[in-house]
């Protein structure tokens, strides 16, 4: 009997290693080591609005122009006098094919290309806005969401398409994202959900709140968790597609949706200006912090600077060291700090460098670096503040 | 005994997973929310109210409107650096004659030409110089008493238009050119969702006078004050004085084919629809139009014993005359833009009987209403309306925030968002921001009696003193 009691806790202590090993393992490789492009090393004040990766050079839209990055270095910020349409630059795509850059502005839209910038405005071509809040490549067509609808340029013949209320199931004419998968094109709308365009068949399909109301979820998981959409993101590994909205995190898979709020999820905030997605990573771009999710294991990762509180006052503060929360499925809560931070909690946009990160912040933009595991391993132990 | 209870233990730990079984399955951890009804709703207009708590519930909390962006360290311009402070106005103007000539930069001498000779254009310009003219008032009154620390607040007009692919990029022009600190406007809600969303981005505060839209304060973006009051307000008013009040059974719904029109008949709709007396029939007409005889056939076929009117007072007077000749003598509830003047001069006798919604009660001795109205008439020759009055309020509360807040955006929103929960007293009566910093009081009637409009203010059947769950308790 004893002997049959010492193999069962064996067995059982075994399991508990083998678990909690598991469990360990299922936190995402952290981002722990970060390069921060401010003021002080030559970007321009204001945010930073988007950010867009081209092989080893970075582009960044900010409040004042657009900054190309090489070697680590800014090494020129475009603005009006270089030809951009408008200062403020919400949106930048690079044509993979081309290596045409198209930019997104309060503006028009740009395409910098040959270092010329061509601009396309609501009176010179079909752009339906001057307002560009996003914009993405689909093989030869461009796509641009603005304030008066989505634009669609055709770069071989020139021919543009404007889709609006007036000619596609839109409830309000208001683009505000668009993201790209091998079949469809996916859209976000103010006030009007997700619009999901079928490139093949040239139909639609539109997803909205199901409890119709603005005030309220009604449950959880019922559909898109609010009709106002910030942004949407496409999944090609999991085929899903993810929408940021002022009010939550919304995926659909094909048969299920997946909301995610504060009360229920690591998600540091509701208020969600960009999504982006690869593997089993979405990543939610919130006014409180940069959230990950591991969609396979339902743990989340925060990062912003430890002392973000003070960031948002009036007084000048210097940034400190990092602080990245984990949040675990049963709702439990690790905070760990990192020895640099990202440069601000207010998260406008971000983009994948391989396995590294470039994040749009309220502060600046921000290179978040990936560290081997071992460099993560000793420094959970050491940071470690629970 | 002590190795049953091992194994338990053990057996028990073994069965407790470490990890995750699928994702989204994390228990749900409530929140406590405050005890309150979103924007007043009466009890009965909850959504879904019989039938299930949601699961989430929004515009609640503090939290609604929350900022923890970079604006704030933004440091303040040296004084001696700015010639003016700039606060930029958009609101439909076109087409008015000189010496309106509204341009994209600073706006000159101020006109006096009534407003009614000035609106040829735009319909909505009516309202739109209604709205400049008590913004420029409270600017005028706010430089007369010293501006800011000596520096005159000056106004940079952008004209909405019709057309608002134009009128989209007026508040990127009035931060990047006229670097305004802060915007008022507008009526038109396309509009104004378009600035709106621009000034998350730009973060230029935005004092909102004007639109009915309920969606503008619904979006949770912190950068928007609204205080006229809104569809939704209006909706439940109506609906609770339709229903509940004059217990009428058979309504029909006529509205202008708008945004205005839609947003209006939404809110009343839903609110009737909750209140268990679905309106038997809606149609809508063209703004403008001069013959409504098949609308009212349609309307007069569904024996409707009460007609709820959204849209403008010219309109809304044709449709009185014109129903009183066909012999339909129904009780009209009319939106707030009926309750104007121009509808008992065009209608005559047939707007007798006339209920509407007014968001200003002109008849009222309040000694601010009255200097601001003196003020006013002496100034434009003109009664002072709602949006000039809302306008007026609107300004006033902005300049008291620059003057409070010092030269940084984020602080002069700061300081507006200080009016959470809160009362401010104006020409146009108290208002009440809720936690969107929306104008949710209680709203005024108008009923023409005898070719005059008689006010009174709205009191809903659901209203109780010490109402734990009435935002305003």
């Amino acid at each position: 009997m004893k002997r049959l009691l010492c193999a069962s806790f064996l067995l059982t202590a075994g399991l508990l290693v083998v678990a909690i090993g598991v469990a360990e393992a299922q936190t995402p490789p952290l981002y722990t080591k970060w390069v921060n492009y401010t003021t002080a090393n030559g970007f321009p004040e204001g945010e930073v609005f988007s950010v867009a990766v081209d092989g080893n050079r970075i582009w960044a839209g900010t409040t004042h122009g657009l900054v190309l990055i090489e070697d680590g270095r800014v090494r020129r910020v475009f603005t009006t006098a270089d030809g951009l349409p408008g200062q403020a630059v919400m949106a930048i795509a690079v044509d993979h094919q081309t290596g045409d850059v198209w930019v997104g502005t309060f503006g028009g839209l740009s395409r910098y290309s040959g270092g010329q910038f061509k601009n396309y405005t609501n009176l010179t071509s079909g752009l339906a806005n001057d307002l560009v809040y996003a914009v993405a490549i689909q093989g030869k067509y461009v796509w641009a969401a603005t304030a008066g609808g989505f634009s669609r340029l055709n770069t071989d013949t020139g021919n543009w398409t404007i889709f609006n209320n007036q000619n596609s199931p839109f409830l309000e004419p208001w683009g505000y994202g668009v993201a790209v998968g091998p079949k469809k094109v996916y859209l976000a709308l103010w006030g009007g959900g997700v619009v999901v365009y079928d490139i093949e068949h040239h139909y639609w399909r539109p997803y909205t709140d199901p409890d119709g109301s603005m005030e309220i979820v009604l449950y959880r998981n019922e559909g898109l968790i609010h009709i106002i959409v910030s942004s949407i993101a496409y999944n090609p590994a999991t085929k899903m597609f993810w929408a940021g909205t002022y009010f939550g995190l919304s995926g659909y898979d094909g048969r299920n949706w997946h909301n995610y709020l504060t009360k229920d999820s690591g998600l540091a905030s509701n208020f969600i200006n960009a999504v982006q997605t690869r593997g089993n990573e979405v990543w939610a771009c919130t006014q409180k912090g940069l959230s990950e999710l591991d969609f396979k294991t339902n743990t989340w990762v925060t990062y912003r600077p430890a002392n973000w509180r003070a960031l948002d006052t009036a007084r000048p503060v210097k940034l400190g060291r990092g602080e990245i929360i984990i949040t675990r499925p049963d709702g439990s809560k690790r905070t760990i700090e990192s020895p640099t931070s990202i440069v601000h909690n207010y998260i406008l946009n971000m983009a994948f460098q391989g396995k590294d990160i470039w994040v749009a912040t309220a502060g600046g933009l921000s290179h978040g670096i990936r560290q081997s595991d071992k460099e993560e391993k000793n420094n959970e132990s050491a940071s470690n503040r629970h | 005994m002590k190795i049953r209870t091992l194994v338990v233990v053990l057996f028990c730990l073994m069965a407790t997973p470490v990890w995750s079984q699928a994702p989204s399955s994390a228990p749900a951890q409530e929140k406590p929310q405050e005890k309150m009804r979103y924007a007043n709703m009466p009890p009965s207009a909850v959504p879904y109210g019989r039938f299930r708590k949601p699961y989430y519930n929004w515009y609640l909390d503090p939290s609604t409107l929350e900022y923890d962006g970079a604006a704030r360290s933004i440091p303040e311009p040296a004084l001696n650096t700015l010639k003016t402070i700039n606060i930029g106005f958009l609101g439909p103007l076109d087409q008015a004659p000189t010496p309106y000539k509204v341009y994209g930069g600073s706006w000159n001498a101020p006109p006096t030409a009534p407003s009614s000779l000035l609106a040829e254009g735009n319909p909505n310009s009516l309202y739109g110089i209604h709205m400049l003219h008590g913004t420029e008032l409270a600017i005028d009154n706010a430089n007369a008493q010293g501006g800011y620390k000596g520096k005159p607040f000056s106004l940079k007009v952008y004209d909405d238009a019709p057309l608002w692919g134009n009128a989209s990029m007026a508040i990127v022009d009035m931060y990047y050119k006229q670097h305004v600190w802060a915007m008022v406007g507008g009526i038109n809600s396309a509009s104004t969702h378009i600035a709106l969303r621009v000034t998350l981005k730009l973060q230029v505060p935005i004092i909102d006078t004007a639109t009915t839209d309920p969606t503008v304060t619904e979006t949770r973006i912190p950068w928007l004050i609204h205080n006229y009051p809104d569809d939704r307000q209006q909706g439940y008013a109506l609906a609770d004085y339709v229903f509940n009040q004059r217990k009428l059974h058979r309504v029909g719904l006529l509205r202008e084919n708008s945004h205005y029109g839609r947003m209006g008949f939404e809110e009343f709709f839903n609110s009737a629809r909750r209140l268990g007396h679905q309106p038997v029939v809606a149609v809508k007409y063209i703004r403008g139009a001069k013959d409504f005889s098949e609308q009212l056939r349609t309307l007069k076929g569904f024996g409707i014993d009460g007609l709820v009117l959204w849209g403008n007072a010219p309109d809304a007077a044709l449709i009185l005359k014109q129903m009183r000749a066909m012999g339909m003598n129904q009780p009209v509830f009319g939106s707030s833009r009926i309750a104007y003047p121009s509808v008992i001069k065009i209608a005559g006798s047939a707007a007798n009987g006339l209920f509407a919604l007014s968001a200003i009660n002109p008849d009222r001795n309040n000694p601010e209403w009255l200097a601001f109205r003196r003020q006013y008439l002496d100034r434009y020759h003109e009664e002072p309306d709602a949006y000039a009055a809302y306008a007026y309020d609107g300004t006033n509360m902005l300049i008291a925030a620059i003057r409070k807040a010092g030269l940084n955006r984020a602080l002069i929103m700061d300081a507006l968002r200080d009016y959470e929960m809160k009362r401010y007293q104006g020409v146009s009566g108290t208002a009440f921001f809720d936690y969107t910093l929306n104008n949710i009081a209680p709203m005024t009637f108008a009923e023409v009696r005898d070719g005059h409009f008689v006010y009174w203010p709205e009191q809903r059947t659901d209203w109780k003193n010490g109402d734990p769950l009435n935002a305003m308790r």
